[in-house]
């Protein structure tokens, strides 16, 4: 049995102060000047540690609280109060909820996953990934060795074209050639982000971070610079320019090229596998209602990969648009229909924002995924999209050491590859390529509620 | 951020109790002034400290505003009166060692109108700063 895949993860310190949940607002004046102050009492030692980041004019106070509220109840006269960090409340949006970016720094800092405590109160649904549930029935039969222990659980994933069957002559001898095929060893890839500060160092540390994980990141041809000659393997090149642009000796480098979905995309491939037959070419294209003919189309026409990119949000483009999961089932399902499923990967991106949603876009019939915004906000990013208005990052993002910022990217990383074991080993399944269109095992609030309800609406 | 460099800065402390979407408000100063104005919201004026205060200045900035909310807003009931001391007494510092009490300013909005802390800022930047900048960048 091959080693097992596990990434090393070390703590990286968060360069700015966090913005936490709540805040302490300490009052002097009014002070009784007790012999024994509540505030040397404390057992996290948070008042004598005290200082100030004059970047941000924020205390270490609130980052270093426990919130054990022993000094609110002790002082005396009141003057220390604990509330809600109105900051914290306005992080990110109605999508990028501060719950999701402080779970994501936290991950990034520690690699560990981040543990709630006391149960889950709900919310049992919501919309876009809330509105599904995976079948957790194994949970109840934890092997002896344990998925973190000699229980091999394979997070593997295959990317390019498969063949059907293979095909041999006469004398039993191979016919077939197939095609090149790229493993990686997790089911995420780095995507292109939809904004940053300028991004040189954050290229690099996706870069860093993508090798140490031996997984790929999306580099634009128009943003490739020398430096990021030694990161080839594990680069994804988009051809946002020319063809004939790209570099011979770097093509030849390469192992994955991503080109836009357009007119005489096949085309391109084509002249893409003449040049370097060993790569694998993916299609970029934009989620929206017509993506499940265009998908089949191209898998007829001999395509490799498709990268079915929504925004942000989640969303396809489209005046009504459909969430990634309903629209990425759509797809594998008219494949499934049409029999051509396992001839193509498809990889889906766009508002993946936590570990649950890589299984569940999995389960939805993706062979792999692209993460984007949860890599700046591995690196602190506040989701507040100053950058893409033109005004300076609050976190200086555009300063970065690439080394910090890979070594946030991999603690991230790990943290969500414990969680896809987690789930597949409650699932019961042992590698995440049996896990793609298991959506036998997955419940989904819109069915639950047709069965339930339909029903009892009809007459006679 | 360090706020030496060229060109008169000033930095805003404000209570976030005064514009419940000052984050979206004070992006058109910010973009327009760049790194020469720089805003720190407070959950309570009555938050700053002194330190913090000074701090503001020793890393650069010529002028230091403090916004709190109008009086007898304060969530926390006198935050903003604490702030009115607290800057009284930090401005008697500064002069001691040769700042003029000038580079501190209180504001204290009117509780008859809301206004926004673009608006606010508005008004700060309309108004002749009268003063050079700070001593601590150097001549």
């Amino acid at each position: 049995m091959p080693p097992k895949y596990h990434i090393h993860t070390s703590r990286t310190a968060n360069r700015f102060q966090l913005i936490t949940k709540s805040g302490i607002i300490a009052w002097d004046e009014g002070c009784l000047k007790c012999v024994r102050c509540v505030k040397k009492d404390c057992v996290y030692k948070v008042y004598e540690k005290r200082g100030i980041d004059t970047r941000q004019m924020l205390e270490s106070l609130d980052s270093v609280c426990m919130d054990c509220f022993r000094c609110v109840q002790g002082c005396p006269n009141k003057l220390i109060h604990k509330g809600l960090n109105p900051s914290y409340k306005e992080l990110g949006d109605h999508y990028w909820t501060p719950e999701i970016i402080s779970g994501l720094w936290y991950q990034a800092e520690a690699g560990r996953i981040p543990v709630s405590g006391g149960g889950y109160g709900g919310n049992f649904s919501g919309p876009g990934f809330d509105a599904m549930w995976t079948d957790m029935s194994e949970i109840v039969r934890p092997t002896r060795d344990g998925i973190h222990g000699r229980e091999y659980i394979s997070t593997t994933v295959d990317i390019g074209r498969k063949v059907m069957a293979l095909e041999f002559d006469q004398t039993g001898a191979l016919e077939t050639t197939p095609p090149p095929v790229v493993e990686i060893p997790q089911p995420i890839l780095f995507d292109l982000l939809p904004w940053s500060p300028p991004r040189k160092g954050i290229n690099l540390a996706m870069l860093e971070g993508a090798r140490s994980l031996g997984t790929f990141a999306v580099i634009r041809q128009s943003e490739f610079i020398p430096a990021m000659e030694e990161y080839l393997p594990n680069i994804v090149l988009y051809v946002d320019g020319s063809l004939s642009d790209i570099d011979p000796d770097i093509l030849r480098r390469l192992r994955l090229i991503e080109i836009p979905y357009g007119k005489g995309v096949i085309a391109s491939q084509k002249v893409l596998k003449e040049r370097h037959p060993g790569l694998v070419t993916i299609i970029r294209m934009e989620l929206n209602p017509y993506s499940s003919s265009n998908v089949l189309r191209l898998t007829a026409e001999g395509a490799e990969v498709i990268h079915l990119v929504a925004d942000e949000y989640g969303l396809e483009k489209s005046g009504k648009p459909l969430f990634i999961k309903e629209r990425v089932r759509k797809i594998h399902l008219h494949l499934v229909d049409k029999g051509v499923r396992d001839q193509i990967t498809l990889i889906a991106g766009g508002g993946i924002a936590m570990a649950e949603h890589v299984a569940k876009l999995i389960i939805c019939g993706a062979d792999a995924l692209s993460v984007d915004i949860p890599l700046l906000v591995a690196m602190e990013c506040r989701v507040c999209r100053r950058c893409r208005e033109g005004i300076s990052c609050p976190v200086e993002l555009e300063t970065i050491d690439h080394v910090w910022g890979a070594s946030r990217i991999r603690n991230l990383m790990a943290g969500w590859h414990n969680q896809l074991l987690e789930i597949l080993g409650a699932m019961g399944i042992r590698e995440v390529r049996r896990l793609r269109g298991e959506m036998g095992r997955a419940m989904f609030f819109e069915n639950l509620e047709k069965e339930i309800f339909a029903a009892l609406g009809k007459r006679g | 951020m360090d706020q030496r460099g060229t060109g008169f800065t000033r930095a805003i402390l404000f209570c976030r109790q005064l514009d419940p979407n000052q984050d979206v408000n004070r992006r058109a100063i910010e973009r327009e002034m760049g790194g020469s104005i720089r805003f720190f919201p407070l959950p309570c004026s009555g938050r700053v400290d002194p330190l913090y205060l000074m701090r503001a200045l020793e890393s650069g900035a010529d002028k230091v505003y403090l916004i709190t909310c109008p009086e007898g807003a304060c969530r926390y009931r006198e935050g903003n009166l604490r702030a009115k001391k607290r800057v009284a007494y930090t401005q008697g510092l500064i002069e001691e060692i040769g700042f003029a009490r000038e580079r501190l300013e209180l504001i204290v909005p009117s509780a008859e109108k809301r206004v926004t802390i673009d608006e606010l800022t508005r008004d700060i930047l309309a108004r002749e700063a009268a003063i050079g900048t700070s001593p601590v960048k150097g001549k």
